[in-house]
């Protein structure tokens, strides 16, 4: 019975990763021409308000906000190009 | 003697000779023009720029957020049993939903590692709220590990905090008996054309069963040698990310290793829905999540009697739906102020020893004083009818609770 729960614990955890890594292989690469032209401000305005009041560029110094983007990645999930713009935004 | 007078007058010679060669060099010396004030300014902005040029801003980056929460809450509980109502009245500083003090610790290693620590300070003494460290291995691919809110559904992992959610408290029964757990997860976020969608999947130590069929964490150390799955799946079909469906699941075995209950498995969905769109003059925001719980049927120890048990159907359902209003598109004081209606619903299992009906419903209006600053006022009424087995507990009778919250929070 351990062996089998292992096994079985193994088997879904690979084929969980494998699914999911042939997800992010495969969509990682469309983005529309759309959303890519999207600026750093429209990105902030659309994401932030998804859960709270948009912040305001004047909270944290350059370096705070490169750690409250990848904070706030984990958070609500964004895609690399949208924190990366989103934390040049706020660090101007 | 001869040769005495020729060294005093050898001597003598270099004496001036040195004395000469010195003096000339006092005359270049000063015939040299002295530094203006311009150049002294020059070079100390020369110098200036070198040291600016060459200070390094070193890959380790700290930083210390948080939040705290407190209010007042007066509340009037009125029980209705066989005909006979009792009431209590109570207002306090402070409780579960409006005290918390939670500084976060940030820790940037590089682009690739962030840790992240939350203390807090509440209703329940001290705790943690979450510790653990992210790998950014890739983009759309994010390794967690340690101590950290599972993935299922949207509102203890966005929505919960004192500074974000527009009312005092959280909605009923929406916590899972473990809503933070040990293990690890792979998350992420990407696009899909015009779309978004996004993934969190971990494996956890899971829940334990109790004897009277309640689940609460295994804690730090599992209970079995199983572990539970839980993951969310979410998709953002507009391309301004305004709307969100999520899917989550759970699944693991609860029963302690070699137990009567090793067998059984809890099984939990949750369905979340966000929506954000501005109408004008008025900004809507929707939310809502409804989770559904099963833990395989088993017979539960008689509270009454340890040699006697009994069973039920372990099934539980939990629910809230809730909008808020705020105005936009004017620039007056009106803009700082949103107002949310919440209800919500918490089903136990029937004929158990802690069944019971609930509902909430609460309203409240929030004055932003900035964008994480918040003072608000709320109602609620939290309505219970209890559905315990009698043969087991004595019928709780019908509970309403009536309270008035206000409740200042801030992020900082």
């Amino acid at each position: 019975m351990k062996t089998f729960n292992k096994k079985h614990i193994m088997g879904i955890l690979v084929a969980t990763v494998g699914v999911l890594l042939l997800f992010i292989s495969v969509s990682g690469c469309f983005v529309s021409e759309k959303v890519a032209a999207k600026s750093g401000a429209q990105l902030w305005a659309e994401n932030c308000q998804r859960c709270h009041n948009m912040p305001s560029p004047a909270t944290f110094s350059p370096d705070q906000w490169e750690i409250v983007g990848m904070h706030m990645q984990t958070r609500a999930q964004l895609t690399n190009q949208e924190r990366d713009k989103i934390v040049e935004f706020l660090k101007q | 003697m001869k040769l005495i007078v020729t060294k005093i007058l050898l001597g003598l010679t270099m004496l001036l000779f040195i004395l000469n060669v010195q003096t000339g060099y006092a005359q270049q010396t000063t015939t040299t023009p002295q530094p203006t004030a311009q150049d002294t300014l020059m070079d100390r902005i020369t110098a200036l720029e070198q040291q600016a040029f060459q200070q390094k801003r070193g890959e380790d980056h700290f930083m210390v957020v948080g939040l705290t929460t407190f209010g007042l809450v007066t509340n009037a509980t009125t029980n209705t049993l066989a005909g006979a109502s009792t009431t209590t009245r109570s207002s306090t500083f402070g409780n579960g939903d409006t005290y918390e003090f939670s500084p976060m610790l940030l820790w940037r290693h590089g682009n690739k590692f962030l840790m992240e620590f939350e203390p807090s300070f509440n209703n329940d003494g001290l705790s943690v709220n979450w510790a653990d460290i992210s790998y950014f291995a890739a983009p759309g691919l994010i390794i967690r590990a340690g101590y950290m809110v599972l993935p299922f559904g949207i509102y203890n992992k966005r929505l919960a905090a004192g500074w974000i959610d527009k009312l005092a408290t959280d909605p009923i029964g929406l916590d899972i008996p473990v809503s933070t757990d040990y293990g690890f997860e792979i998350m992420g976020g990407l696009p899909l054309g015009d779309m978004k969608w996004s993934y969190d999947v971990g494996v956890f130590n899971g829940m334990q069963l109790l004897p009277d069929g309640q689940l609460q964490g295994a804690g730090i150390t599992d209970n079995n040698i199983n572990k539970t799955f839980s993951g969310r799946i979410g998709l953002l079909p507009l391309s301004n990310s305004a709307l969100e469906f999520g899917f989550s699941a759970l699944t693991g075995k609860v029963g302690d290793e070699g137990s009567m209950y090793a067998n059984s498995k809890a099984n939990m969905y949750a369905f979340d829905v966000s929506y954000i769109q501005p109408i004008r003059p008025f900004t809507v925001n929707i939310k809502g999540q409804f989770n559904i719980m099963n833990v395989d049927r088993a017979n539960y120890v008689n509270p009454n009697d340890s040699t006697q048990s009994y069973t039920y159907n372990n099934h539980s359902t939990s629910g809230f739906a809730q909008i808020s209003v705020r105005p936009a598109f004017v620039d007056n004081i009106l803009k700082n102020f949103e107002v949310a209606y919440r209800y919500a619903s918490s089903i136990t299992p029937a004929m158990s020893d802690w069944g019971q009906n609930q509902t909430q419903s609460t309203i409240g209006v929030a004055y932003w004083i900035n964008w994480r600053t918040v003072l608000k006022l709320s109602h609620e009424i939290i309505n219970t009818n209890s559905t315990v087995n009698p043969g087991i507990v004595p019928y709780g009778g019908i509970t309403n609770s009536n309270s008035w919250y206000i409740q200042f929070s801030i992020q900082l």
